[in-house]
């Protein structure tokens, strides 16, 4: 066999730093090591290294750089122009409070200051502009904007989706003026209705932009010193970006985090034939929630991160306070309680045995016997006494058991995040019953009886390398790239010219010249709506049969159809390279050892009845009472519920 | 173990997390199933889920008027002697509604042949008739004159829809095809409920079942009475005004005696204005509301909402009072407005009585509802949020009894014949203090052909308050072409005319160092 050039995905997370390799033919190898939080590319170099100096031909990384920076309110200084008399687009927000009944919270501030806006003295209306642009507002934005002396500039104008000519020319004369000034246009970054989500997602890329610029700079000398190529990163969207691309599209990193493990549960279902399905990853402090439909992860946009809400395209994922390190505790009305505060990785749940204390999910885990190896997956011993003493301490004001208190955490844990998996699907005509359950992340199987049991699923499966799934994700996501235009015309009024003349200048400038999957979707809603639906649409349609799919699709979330006529606000293209080939196998025979009880990935028969505990590789699967397990073709598991629900 | 019909403390939050999804799931089917932007987008809707003996269990408040305020919705229902499988639809005040574009329905859960529980929706509709559209007339003096009014009936018996009913009922409203597109959306909510109610039963079997019902509402009632028993003893007063009922401009006393007996709260209306003429006032459940809403102000978010709250409360409401309505007084506005000046006034009370509690917010909804040919438009505005010992107040926000979104400029202008001319916070309208009250907001509305106007607004002669030496917020302006307009009016618009909405800002905490 010549050079097997690998594809290798990186997910650093709080407690672990996981890599998976997939080579030319599609074959897995994973790491999981400690992560190395004061830097976290030694701990990237660390698992780089184990790879051997194999070849490493593509590496894409899942980056938290731009959800920091949010989280830390780190980025640039930015200036917004916006429509004089709407400076104050970003601090009216929607005007909803940020608690019902805590009449003293705020909002997370906006990203710019109200003193660091700037009115320009115009108006565009629905129907094209109304107050033109004179050369004395120009110059007079030119000169507010000198003053302040920003990093970045934003532009903003109302009905900018419609007409972009003034925010065009403004940003040239800043440009012009102030030469290597960064300037971004709403039209440009999100062309789309919607002044208070638009102007925020614009300020969001333009105070992103230079930190996550820098960052990837960094990243590149470093991966060179390595020996391996530029990196590339995971966008929201759940596609791949190169450095090159990521620079100009700083907004679409911001909730990548948690993307990578719903491309990787999808790519599995497939393989394992099944088409819909719940995903959840549980991880050291939260689980995350998704959703898999047609075999496709959902994209919607709608994100938000640090209260600034991110309205590009995203892998819908919802996150709950509830993973291994949650803490049990009793509140003032004697409930026992799990989360939403959290040991985290340092100093951990008491089973780490680094000075944690309180009783968490893991250490609730570890009473029960479900956790029975002498140290936890990456290299951290296990510290069972302290685990015991732990719940112990819990139970005491409890008037009960170890074993039921730490029974009862899990069973919480389960609850709440059984209502988050109910939540998203319920919200979008999606019956939990219908689905599958998919659980990664190392606490992922732990948990995925009891949730099934609260949803009534009758189907489980554990995706293979359930433990790193993310980072497999990572390695496998195709290149993507997108855009996106304003539209805001009735279906009706579509013919297939006027539409394919639309797919046409969607595409335009986007990946030219590479032979790539590309797709389109429209954004519609019936007239009067305020939420829009994403619909599929391809060249040689006309309004009339998108109209069609879009009845059809409303049908399925939302339950009914209008007889009003349907509107197209806007064109979405999504150009994407191949998918690197990934094999979900079992190669090799073994034999299955009872008393291990360890998969070893290659190929045995088992049927195991619940309760059993399974070791997988950087994961631990839990089969409950009511359901039997066995190992599946794709290097998973597929549990099944004896007989059926009432 | 555990015997068969006791909970342990163990399995509270399972329970509470089990009742709540049920909740909160009708509230998802309501919404993707609605078909009006105020249910749809504005959440302006309240599911919840009841015991056998009509106990409410669990809510999923979007807004707070609806909180604790559907019992009385179930107590109707059940004075009707519901069949298992009967679904009752209702919006009268003065029969378990609280004004009638909620329309409100209660399902009763056939388990087996009786009745194991009961799920109810409350939705605001956009419209149920009456003199003017919206249903909230300016001006109204009887109810009948604000809508179609519906007592306890049945829309459904025993699973089969009453096409008739259903029928009469949408050709008494301007927009019938939206309607029954709600009213099947909140239908399909309570059979959600009814359906997960089932499950929910099913798993405890029957006798878990009322024990753990006995436990929720024992949790909530011990997790209030926590919070209460520090304050054991203290006692307040506080009297506050609305600005007019629509027919006169006389001020409308709301006073309220409070004190924490018992482990209970007690709040005494008595001395607050007899039911007035026009439509500012409100049935008790909406007071009870505003009770609930104050309260909930100083527990901890998750605190469920079940009836175990509300048994810490005890409320003396005199009779055919504007804070305890009877029939025929007219009460669409006492919704949107007496309803936040009850809160205003409670919280004010517990101050008096030694609370730290935040200055008053805005104190209005300020809503403003512009008809033109062929279309309307209503929405209403956020202010200033009332400063606390905590710091300054959030700005622009809805505060009190409300928490709907505002309507995105480039919605409303390629909806209406409106242009907004200007948007913005209200500098300068927030309380002095050692912590500033959040800033009122400036919307500025210009027509671009002739339609009316509509306002419904407070705070425009009587400012909210500071706190411990902290100043007043601003008063609200409403202005036509920059000369003054009454809180209350309705006004004949032409084309290039511009209402103006200055919001109120809230009151300042301490006093300016």
């Amino acid at each position: 066999m010549g050079v097997t050039a690998l594809s290798v995905g990186i997910d650093v997370g709080g407690t672990y730093t996981d890599l998976v390799a997939v080579d030319a033919n599609g074959c897995v190898t994973t790491r999981k090591i400690p992560s190395t939080p004061s830097d976290q590319s030694e701990g990237v170099a660390v698992a780089l290294q184990l790879l051997g100096g194999e070849p490493v031909s593509r590496f894409v990384h899942g980056t938290t750089v731009a959800t920091n920076m949010l989280l830390e309110r780190a980025g640039a200084r930015v200036a917004l122009v916006a429509t004089a008399g709407f400076t104050d687009v970003l601090h009216l927000a929607r005007q909803d409070r940020a608690s019902l009944y805590d009449l003293s919270r705020h909002h997370p501030p906006p990203l710019v200051a109200r003193d660091h806006t700037v009115g320009a003295c115009e108006r565009v209306v629905p129907e094209g502009v109304h107050i033109a642009l004179t050369d004395e507002a120009i110059d007079s934005v030119v000169e507010r904007v000198r003053t302040l002396a920003p990093d970045v500039v934003a532009i903003s104008l109302l009905h900018s989706y419609v007409d972009a000519t003034h925010e065009q020319v403004l940003a040239t004369a800043l440009r012009i003026a102030m030469p290597g000034l960064e300037v971004v246009l709403s039209s440009e970054v999100f062309p789309e209705i919607r002044e208070y989500e638009r102007t925020a997602t614009t300020v969001a890329e333009a105070y992103l932009r230079p930190g996550v610029s820098r960052y990837l700079e960094r990243l590149t000398v470093r991966a060179h010193s390595l020996g391996v190529p530029a990196p590339g990163v995971m966008t929201s969207g759940g596609g791949m970006r190169t450095v090159a691309q990521a620079a100009r599209g700083a907004a679409s990193l911001a909730l990548s985090g948690p993307a990578g493990g719903v491309v990787g549960a999808a790519a599995a279902l497939r393989a394992a034939g099944f088409l819909s399905a719940l995903t959840v990853d549980i991880g050291g402090t939260s689980a995350d929630v998704g959703l898999v439909l047609d075999g496709e992860p959902l994209v919607e946009p709608g994100g938000r991160v640090a209260g600034v809400p991110i309205a590009l395209p995203r892998v819908l994922v919802e996150t709950v306070s509830a993973g291994g390190g949650s803490i049990g505790w009793i509140d003032d009305g004697g409930a026992l309680r799990v989360g939403p505060r959290s040991a985290g990785a340092v100093p951990g749940p008491a089973a780490f045995g680094r000075g944690g204390t309180l009783p968490t999910v893991t250490d609730a885990h570890v009473v029960l016997g479900h956790i029975t190896a002498s140290s936890f997956s990456g290299g951290v011993e296990m510290d069972v006494r302290a685990a015991h003493h732990a719940i112990n301490d819990l139970a005491r004001g409890l008037d009960a058991d170890a074993d039921r208190v730490a029974r009862a955490m899990l069973d919480i844990a389960d609850a709440s995040v059984a209502r988050a998996l109910r939540r998203v699907s319920v919200e979008r005509g999606v019956s939990p019953r219908e689905c599958v359950l998919v659980p990664f992340g190392g606490g992922g199987p732990l948990h995925a009886c009891g949730l099934a049991d609260q949803l009534s699923i009758q189907t489980i499966f554990v995706p293979p390398h359930a433990g790193v799934l993310s980072a497999l994700g990572l390695a496998i996501t195709p290149e993507r790239r997108e855009r996106m235009i304003s539209l805001l015309t009735h279906a009706s009024a579509l013919d297939r010219v006027a539409l394919s003349a639309a797919l046409t200048r969607a595409s335009a400038g986007v990946a030219d010249g590479v032979e790539w999957r590309r797709s389109w979707t429209a954004r519609m809603r019936y007239v009067g709506q305020g939420h829009e639906l994403d619909v599929a649409v391809h060249h040689g349609e006309d309004g009339a049969a998108i109209a069609e799919r879009f009845a059809a699709l409303h049908q399925q979330r939302n339950g009914f159809t209008l007889e009003s006529r349907t509107e197209v606000i806007g064109i979405r293209h999504v150009a994407a390279g191949e998918a690197h080939r990934v094999s979900f196998s079992r190669d090799g025979l073994s034999a299955w050892d009872p008393e291990r009880a360890v998969d070893d990935g290659r190929s045995f028969e088992a049927l195991l009845a619940g309760p059993a505990v399974v070791t997988l590789a950087g994961a631990t699967l839990r089969i409950a009472v009511g359901w039997t397990g066995q190992p599946h073709s794709t290097g998973g598991w597929l549990l099944t519920r004896d007989g059926n629900l009432p | 173990m555990t015997a068969a019909d006791t909970i342990h403390p163990l399995e509270l939050s399972v329970l509470a997390h089990g009742v709540a999804m049920i909740a909160e799931e009708m509230g998802a089917v309501l919404v993707r199933g609605a078909l009006s932007p105020n249910i749809r987008e504005r959440r302006d809707a309240s599911c919840a889920v009841f015991d056998a003996g009509g106990r409410m269990i669990a809510q999923a408040a979007h807004i707070p008027v609806h909180l604790g305020a559907m019992p009385e919705s179930v107590a109707a229902v059940r004075a009707r002697r519901p069949q298992p499988g009967d679904v009752f639809l209702l919006n009268d005040p003065y029969h378990g509604g609280s004004h009638l574009p909620d329309l409100t329905l209660v399902e009763a859960v056939d388990m087996g042949g009786v009745i194991g529980g009961y799920t109810a929706v409350r939705a605001h509709h956009a419209d149920v008739g009456g003199m003017s559209p919206g249903s909230m007339p300016q001006g109204a003096t009887e109810l009948v004159q604000e809508g179609l009014i519906v007592p306890p009936i049945r829309l459904v018996r025993a699973g089969a829809l009453d096409e008739e009913l259903l029928a009469f009922i949408l050709a008494n409203v301007r927009t019938p095809a939206e309607r029954r597109g709600d009213l099947g959306a909140q239908l399909a909510a309570c059979a959600n409920g009814a359906t997960a109610w089932r499950a929910f039963s099913a798993r405890l079997g029957a006798a878990r079942l009322t024990a753990a019902c006995d436990a929720l509402l024992d949790y909530a009632e011990r997790r209030v009475r926590a919070r209460l028993a520090p304050l054991e003893g203290r006692t307040g007063r506080a009297e506050d005004v609305l600005e007019g009922d629509g027919v006169t401009d006389a001020d409308i006393p709301v006073r309220v005696a409070l004190a924490v007996r018992n482990g209970s709260l007690h709040l005494d209306f008595s001395g607050s204005s007899p039911q007035v003429a026009g439509n500012v006032n409100t049935p008790a459940a909406v007071t009870r509301a505003a009770a609930v809403f104050a309260l909930r102000t100083l527990l901890d978010d998750d605190v469920p909402t079940n009836d175990g709250i509300a048994r810490a409360i005890s409320l003396v409401l005199p009779a055919r009072s504007a804070v305890n309505a009877a029939w025929p007084a007219a009460v669409a506005a006492g919704n949107v407005e007496m309803s936040q000046r009850m809160a205003d006034t409670i919280l004010a009370a517990f101050g008096d009585a030694g609370v730290d509690v935040a200055a008053q917010g805005q104190g209005t909804m300020n809503n403003v509802t512009f008809g033109g040919a062929g279309w309307t438009f209503y929405e209403t505005l956020g202010g200033g949020q009332g400063a606390s010992s905590k710091g300054a107040a959030p700005s622009g926000v809805h505060v009190g009894m409300s928490n709907t979104l505002n309507t995105p400029v480039e919605s409303l202008e390629r909806s209406t014949q409106l242009r907004i001319d200007r948007y913005a916070l209200r500098d300068g309208s927030g309380g002095a203090g050692a912590h500033r009250g959040g800033d009122g907001v400036i919307r500025a509305y210009r027509a671009t052909a002739p339609c009316t106007v509509t306002l419904l607004t407070e705070r425009r002669r009587h400012s909210p308050r500071g706190v411990a030496g902290g100043g007043a917020g601003a008063t609200g302006r409403n202005l036509l072409n920059n000369t003054p307009l009454p809180a209350k009016c309705r006004v004949v618009l032409k084309a290039g005319d511009v209402v103006t909405i200055e919001t109120p800002g809230g009151g300042g905490y301490g006093p300016v160092s």
